[in-house]
C-alpha cells in the first residue's frame, strides 16, 4: 500500500475519520488504494486529478450514474475508472440492517466498498465503479428492488423530511407525496429531456429540513391556514419550568401576535407560521388543523446568474393522494419550461428572465399579494392591454 | 458480466422500495399521529405519539465518506438495540430508532467506544453538509472531506453538547457549483479559484462547442476568436472573476491553479422559515490558503466565529440573527476580522447592499 | 491517449471512445462506433444521427434532448420524437451514443 503521510494526519483527532474509512476499503479493494493513492497526492500537489466528468452509464437510462476517470491512472491503476452510481434512496432515509447489508455486499462484489449516505440531493452514492461492472451491479441492484437515481438533464431524486413518520410538526404526509412523485416521474428522472436539472424536495412544515426552499427548484414546505393548537396546561408547564416565555417565545414573535397572561393568547390572523413558538413548546403548542402546503419555486446555487432562493408560487394547496392537482401544476410548469427554457437555465432564472407574473398567468395559478412582499416600486411596466382609436382599423 | 438476454430482462424505471418495509412497529402504527418531542439529552430524542407509545432516536456522526465496513458495523449496533431499524438525516448523521429506553446508554457506549460520537440535537453544531472535494470531483478548488474532518475536530465539543444560543449549520462545498445548501447556512466554507482558466488552444475546438463555452460566462468575457487560424475562444481577463463556468462546458479550459485556489469563508444563511425567514450567506473572509491536511487557518478562523458568536449570542438567536441585531460592523470589531474592498457586492444585483440611510451604528 | 481502432487505421479517442479529432469522421467508421455500443446501425439509427450533424454543422452546438425530440417529430412525425423512440434506437440515451456515433464532441455540463 502507498504510503500516505498526509492523509494519515487526517486520522487524528476526535471526528470520524474519512482517511480511516478509505484505508478501511483499501486494505482488501484495489480501486479504495488506488482513491487512497491519488488523493494523497492531490493533497501534495493541492489539485484535483479526476478529469472532467464522463458519460457512462446502463441500457435504458440516460442517467444514474456518473463517469469519472483518473489523470493519474497508469499511477494508480485502482483509480482509473471510478464511476459514481446513484442509488435512489428511500424516503425519508429509513433502512433496516438487512437491506443495507444486502446493498454492501453487492458493491464490496463489483466496487471499491465506499460509499456516500448520502450524496447532497439524497441518493445513496456508490463511488468508485468500473465501467466494465455496472451492469452488473445495476442488475444485482435491481433483483434487490433498487433502482438508480436522476442526473443530467432531467428530474434528480427527490427527497423528503421524515415527516409523518416520526415529527409531529409534518403538515402532509411527505414519504407519501416523495414515493408517488417518484413513481409518477420515473421517465423524466431516467431520461433527462430537460434544458437542466429540476430537484423536487419536500418538506413537512416551514423548519424546512431538507432545505427545499434553498436547493430545489420545485419546492413542497408543510403549513396550516387555521389557528394553533394550545393545550394551556402544558404552556404553563414550560413556564413553571424555567421557560423565559418573554424574551424567548414572545419577543421573537415576528408579528409580536402572541401574548401571554398566565395562558397564551395568539391572534392568529397576524401569525406568519414561522415555527418558532411551536419549536419552543412542542408540547403545549402545536399546527392547525386545516393543514396543506406552500409551493415555492426556483432555488438554485450561483451558477450561472447567480444564486436564489424559491419563491411563493401556490401559497396553499391542500395535499392527498392522488395529489392530482398539484400534478396538474407540475405538467403546465413543464409545458412552459419546454416552450421557454434555455440550455443550462434553471427554472428559477426562466421565471426571472419572463417574469414571475407572466410565468403564473401561463400556467393558470392565481396571482394574488401573497406571491411578493410588496408590490414593484419601478414604474417600467410592459402593458398588455390599451385603448384603440374608435374608428381606426383596429 | 451479464448478458444481453440479462439487461433485457432487467426491470427498469421501478423506483426506490416503498418506504413502509422499513419502518419500525412502533413508528408504522403512530404514523402522523406523534403528539411532541423531548431531547432528552444531547443526541437523544423521545418522540411520544397520542397513543403514549414513544419511540427513542439516538443520533451519531459519520464522516458520509464511509466504507461498507462502517455500514455493517452501524447495521450490527441496529440489530443488537433497535430491531434492525436506522436511518440518515438530511445532514449524513446515523439515526438509531429504538423501542426500548433502556437500551440507549449502552447504544451510546458502544458507539463512543468506537470512535463514533453522538449529539447534533438542538442548540449545537450538527453534521456537516459537504461535497466531493480532491475525492472524487474535477471542478475542486479543494479538499471537502478534509476540511470537515478538521473544523469537526476542532468544534467536536459543540457536536456533543448542546451549549451554543441555537443550532448552527456548517457547510463545505468545494467550488462556486455548491453541491451542498452552503449558501444558506450559518457558516459556509466555500472552494475558490482566483485566476483565470487557461485555454488549450490544441484540443479546444475538437472538443468543445464553441458557442455553449461562449455563452456559459455569466460576466460575457468569452468571445470566440481564431487563433492560428483554428477555431478557439479568447478570456477577457478584467472581466473574469474565476467562476469556473465555463469549464463545467468546456473541458479544455481548465481553471485549477494549485497555487492561488483556496478558500473563504461566509456567515449568517440560514433555510428554515422560522423568525425573520431564511436568508443567504454573507462573505466574512474573503481567502485563506488552501494548506492541507489540516488546513489551520480556516480552523482558527471558523473556531473564532463561534465561539464569538457563542459568548455574544442570545438563546435562540441564529448567527443571522445575532449579527443582524450588533450590525456588521459590530460582527467585524467583535471577530476581528478585516473588513476590506472584497466585501462590497459588485456583481449584479450590488447596490442592494449598499446602505441607503443615515441609520447606522457606530 | 486510447486508441480506436478502424480500417487499418488507429484514431485518438478519449477513455469513453468520442473521436478527438471531428475531421477522422466517415460513414463507415461510424457503424463500426455503433457497434462498439451495441447498436447495429439502420436507417432509423441514421435518421437521428444525421441530424445532429446537421445541426451541429449550422449552429456548432448539438441540440438539447428536447430540441432532438421536437425536430425529430417535425421531420418524421410524433412516433419518432418522443424519449421512448429513442431510447429503443439508443438505448443509453441519444445524448450519449447517438453524439459519439455522430462524431460529435462529448456532451458536458452539470451532472
Ligand atoms: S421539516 Fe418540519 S415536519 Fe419535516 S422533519 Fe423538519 S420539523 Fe419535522
Ligand atoms: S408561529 Fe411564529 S408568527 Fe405564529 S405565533 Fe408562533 S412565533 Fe408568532
Ligand atoms: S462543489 Fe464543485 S468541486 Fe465540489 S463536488 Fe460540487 S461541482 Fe465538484
Ligand atoms: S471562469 Fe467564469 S467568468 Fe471567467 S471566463 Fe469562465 S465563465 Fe467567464
Amino acid at each position: 500500500m502507498s504510503e500516505t503521510p498526509l492523509l494519515d494526519e487526517l486520522e487524528k483527532g476526535q471526528w470520524p475519520s474519512f482517511v480511516s474509512e478509505i484505508k478501511k476499503s483499501a486494505k482488501k479493494n484495489k480501486k479504495a488504494e488506488g482513491l487512497l493513492g491519488q488523493l494523497e497526492l492531490s493533497y501534495k500537489e493541492k489539485k484535483t486529478h479526476w478529469k472532467h466528468g464522463g458519460i457512462v452509464g446502463v441500457r435504458g437510462y440516460g442517467g444514474g450514474v456518473i463517469g469519472r476517470f483518473s489523470d493519474v491512472g497508469e499511477e494508480f491503476p485502482g483509480a482509473a475508472h471510478f464511476h459514481t452510481i446513484r442509488v435512489n434512496q428511500t424516503a425519508g432515509f429509513f433502512y433496516t440492517a438487512e437491506a443495507l447489508r444486502k446493498i454492501c455486499d453487492i458493491w464490496d462484489r463489483h466496487g471499491s466498498g465506499l460509499t456516500n449516505l448520502h450524496g447532497s440531493t439524497g441518493d445513496l452514492v456508490l463511488l468508485g465503479a468500473d465501467t466494465d461492472s455496472l451492469e452488473d451491479i445495476f442488475c444485482e441492484l435491481s433483483k434487490e428492488g433498487w433502482d438508480l437515481g436522476g442526473s443530467g438533464g432531467g428530474v434528480r431524486t427527490p427527497s423528503c423530511c421524515v415527516g409523518p413518520a416520526r415529527c409531529e410538526f409534518s403538515c402532509y404526509d411527505t414519504l407519501a407525496l416523495n414515493q408517488d412523485i417518484t413513481m409518477t416521474y420515473q421517465d423524466e428522472l431516467h431520461r433527462p429531456s430537460f434544458a437542466y436539472k429540476w430537484k423536487f424536495k419536500f418538506s413537512g412544515c416551514p423548519n424546512d429540513c431538507v432545505a427545499a426552499i434553498a436547493r430545489s427548484d420545485f419546492a413542497v414546505i408543510g403549513t396550516w391556514r387555521d389557528d394553533i393548537q394550545i393545550d394551556q396546561d402544558a404552556a404553563a408547564e414550560y413556564v413553571q419550568n424555567g421557560l423565559d416565555i418573554q424574551t424567548d417565545l414572545l419577543a421573537k414573535c415576528p408579528t409580536r401576535c402572541i401574548e401571554w397572561d398566565g395562558s397564551l393568547r395568539i391572534n392568529n390572523p397576524d401569525c406568519t407560521k414561522c415555527m418558532h413558538c411551536i419549536n419552543v413548546m412542542p408540547k403545549a403548542l402545536r399546527p392547525g388543523k386545516d393543514k396543506g402546503a406552500c409551493i415555492l419555486m426556483g432555488a438554485k446555487a450561483p451558477i450561472v446568474q447567480g444564486a436564489l432562493l424559491a419563491s411563493v408560487i401556490v401559497p396553499f394547496i391542500r395535499l392527498q393522494p392522488p395529489y392530482d392537482e398539484i400534478k396538474g401544476i407540475i405538467k403546465k410548469i413543464w409545458e412552459f419550461w419546454d416552450e421557454n427554457g434555455v440550455a443550462r437555465e434553471r427554472i428559477g432564472e426562466c421565471i426571472q428572465r419572463v417574469g414571475l407574473g407572466n410565468f403564473l398567468e401561463a400556467i393558470g395559478v392565481e396571482i394574488s399579494p401573497q406571491v411578493v412582499t410588496q408590490p414593484r416600486d419601478n414604474p417600467y411596466i410592459f402593458y398588455e392591454e390599451y385603448y384603440e382609436e374608435e374608428g381606426g382599423e383596429g | 458480466m451479464a448478458t444481453l438476454e440479462e439487461l433485457k430482462a432487467r426491470k427498469t424505471d421501478i423506483g426506490p422500495p416503498p418506504v413502509e418495509k422499513f419502518l419500525h412497529s412502533i413508528i408504522k402504527e403512530n404514523y402522523g399521529k406523534w403528539r411532541y418531542h423531548e431531547i432528552l439529552k444531547s443526541g437523544v430524542l423521545a418522540h411520544t405519539a397520542e397513543s403514549g407509545a414513544v419511540i427513542y432516536t439516538v443520533r451519531a456522526a459519520s464522516p458520509r465518506l464511509i466504507s461498507t465496513d462502517f455500514i455493517r458495523y452501524i447495521c450490527d449496533l441496529a440489530e443488537k438495540y433497535c430491531d434492525g431499524y436506522l436511518r440518515f438525516t438530511s445532514r449524513n448523521n446515523v439515526e438509531f430508532l429504538l423501542a426500548n429506553k433502556d437500551n440507549i446508554e449502552p447504544l451510546i457506549g458502544e458507539l463512543e467506544n468506537n470512535g463514533i460520537p453522538v449529539g447534533g440535537t438542538g442548540r449545537s453544531i450538527s453534521n456537516i453538509v459537504h461535497t466531493q472535494g480532491w475525492v472524487h470531483c474535477h471542478s475542486a478548488a479543494t479538499d471537502a472531506s478534509g476540511l470537515v474532518k478538521v473544523v469537526m475536530d476542532e468544534l467536536i465539543d459543540h457536536f456533543k453538547n448542546e451549549d451554543l444560543p441555537a443550532k448552527l449549520r456548517i457547510a463545505v462545498a468545494c467550488c462556486l457549483n455548491m453541491c451542498g445548501a452552503v449558501h444558506c447556512s450559518d457558516i459556509a466554507i466555500l472552494g475558490l479559484h482566483r485566476t483565470v482558466p487557461k485555454i488549450d488552444n490544441e484540443r479546444l475546438p475538437k472538443i468543445c462547442e464553441i458557442p455553449s463555452t461562449v455563452a456559459s460566462c455569466p460576466n460575457a468575457a468569452i468571445r470566440p476568436t481564431f487563433i492560428d487560424g483554428k477555431k478557439s475562444v479568447k478570456i477577457d481577463e478584467d472581466r473574469c472573476m474565476y467562476c469556473g463556468n465555463c469549464y463545467t462546458v468546456c473541458p479544455a479550459m481548465p481553471i485549477a491553479d494549485p497555487l492561488n485556489d483556496g478558500v473563504s469563508i461566509w456567515v449568517g444563511g440560514k433555510v428554515a422559515n422560522t423568525r425573520q425567514g431564511p436568508s443567504f450567506t454573507k462573505l466574512a473572509i474573503p481567502f485563506l490558503p488552501n494548506n492541507p491536511p489540516r488546513w489551520p487557518e480556516v480552523t482558527s478562523a471558523i473556531k473564532n466565529i463561534v465561539e464569538v458568536y457563542a459568548r455574544n449570542g442570545k438563546k435562540y438567536e441564529r448567527m443571522a440573527e445575532w449579527i443582524d441585531r450588533i450590525g456588521w460592523t459590530k460582527f467585524f470589531s467583535l471577530t476581528g476580522i478585516q473588513f476590506t474592498k472584497y466585501h462590497i457586492d459588485d456583481f449584479k444585483h450590488a447596490g442592494l447592499s449598499y446602505r441607503r440611510t443615515t441609520q447606522m451604528r457606530s | 491517449m486510447p486508441n480506436f481502432e478502424f480500417g487499418g487505421k488507429s484514431y485518438d479517442v478519449d477513455e469513453e471512445g468520442y473521436l478527438q479529432n471531428p475531421e477522422d469522421w466517415n460513414k463507415e467508421m461510424a457503424e463500426e462506433i455503433a457497434k462498439t455500443e451495441g447498436v447495429e446501425m439502420t436507417e432509423k439509427h441514421w435518421e437521428v444521427v444525421n441530424f445532429l450533424k446537421d445541426y451541429y454543422k449550422e449552429y456548432q452546438i448539438a441540440p438539447m434532448i428536447k430540441i432532438l425530440i421536437k425536430e425529430m417529430a417535425k421531420m418524421f412525425g410524433p412516433e419518432k420524437g418522443n424519449n421512448k423512440y429513442l431510447y429503443e434506437l439508443y438505448p443509453s440515451g441519444p445524448a450519449k451514443q447517438a453524439c459519439k456515433i455522430a462524431g460529435l464532441p462529448k456532451p458536458t455540463g452539470c451532472v
